[in-house]
């Protein structure tokens, strides 16, 4: 469990330390990159919860969805159409709705373990 | 769950990225907001209006310091005239006094050494001098003034001027026109004459230039004004 932990962590200070700088007008896409990784990475929590999980799934999703959000963002600047306000919008609720399977998901899990317990306790009384 | 090793690299990969992801957003955010030429058309409103407030405002402010500066330089220079027309006034009243040192023309009476004077007779040459429109006088370097003494002294057996010994030779100097001073102390039957009769001859000069002293200033203890 720490693992990932450790990992956000180790990646923070490496952004830190580089300090890669990024073009003002670029923010903007990079944000909605990040909104697109995020809600990847939620989705893998929840397909890890749900025991679907499949590595290949999550890179590839959290590469393409990262890119092509911002790649999108991009060409609805150049088009005129706000598809940034898309993305934002998609990714939100979905990073909404990934946590609250997360959510729900392991509070069953938690509740028939107790009930288990329970059941066990029973047979040895 | 249960197959932690199938699930650990792949998470530990984007867990890392998502990091590097986050961090270097954090920095762009910020070097976005410092940004003038980046920000929305309502925030630079916001800010330019900010702006133009504060700049009203330290207009006015400015406006203010400046009336109150120029309130100040009135004021300092009413008070430098006051000052200079008080100080003139000052100098006025101490000649007419006699408390400061003068000059100007007049005539000298030296009185010779053995000369049988009185008193007095220092009294009508002074009293004939103011007569002749002297405007100071002083008697051995003693400013004749509103409060001068002129007596003779028992004790001591000498005529006292401002309580000073009066020595011989005796010279009275008297500032104003000399021709006037000059008839006047040569009028017929006048101080001159009366003198001779009593066998003293004190010698009159024209000066065109005489040094008078200045008096020590009165002290008052008891003298109040009286409101006009």
């Amino acid at each position: 469990m720490w693992l990932p932990i450790l990992g956000l962590l180790l990646g923070i200070g490496i952004g830190s330390t580089l300090a890669i700088p990024i073009p003002g007008i670029f923010a903007k896409y990079l944000s909605v990159a990040l909104l697109a990784a995020l809600d990847s990475v939620f989705g893998g929590l929840k397909s890890i919860i749900e025991d679907k999980f499949d590595g290949a799934v999550l890179l590839t999703g959290f590469f393409t969805n990262a890119l092509l959000a911002a790649l999108l963002a991009f060409l609805g600047d150049r088009l005129g159409v706000d598809l940034y306000m898309a993305a934002v919008f998609v990714f939100g609720v979905r990073i909404f709705q990934n946590l609250a399977t997360i959510r729900r998901e392991m509070l069953a899990n938690w509740m028939q373990k107790r009930r288990l317990s329970a059941q066990g306790a029973n047979k040895d009384g | 769950m249960d197959n932690i090793k199938k699930w650990r690299t792949p998470v530990l990969i984007v867990f890392l990225l998502l990091g590097i992801l986050i961090s270097v957003q954090f920095h762009a955010q910020q070097i976005f907001q410092s940004n003038l030429s980046l920000q929305s058309t309502d925030d630079l409103t916001l800010i330019l209006k900010g702006l133009q407030d504060k700049r009203t405002n330290l207009e006015k402010e400015s406006q203010d310091l400046e009336q109150q500066q120029q309130a100040l330089n009135s004021d300092t220079t009413n008070s430098a005239s006051l000052v200079n027309n008080l100080t003139e006034e000052s100098n006025q009243l101490k000649i007419a006094l006699g408390v400061i040192p003068v000059k100007g023309p007049g005539v000298t009476v030296t009185i010779p050494p053995g000369s049988s004077i009185v008193y007095l007779d220092l009294v009508d040459i002074v009293n004939e001098l103011w007569a002749s429109q002297a405007e100071a006088i002083s008697i051995n370097d003693q400013r004749v003034t509103t409060w001068t003494t002129i007596y003779w002294n028992k004790e001591k057996m000498t005529i006292t001027v401002n309580g000073a010994d009066v020595t011989f030779p005796c010279t009275i100097k008297a500032i104003g026109n000399p021709d006037t001073l000059m008839s006047g102390l040569q009028l017929l039957g006048g101080i001159l004459d009366n003198l001779a009769v009593y066998k003293i001859y004190p010698t009159v000069q024209r000066s065109s230039e005489l040094d008078l002293p200045g008096a020590s200033p009165p002290v008052f203890h008891y003298l109040q004004t009286v409101p006009q």
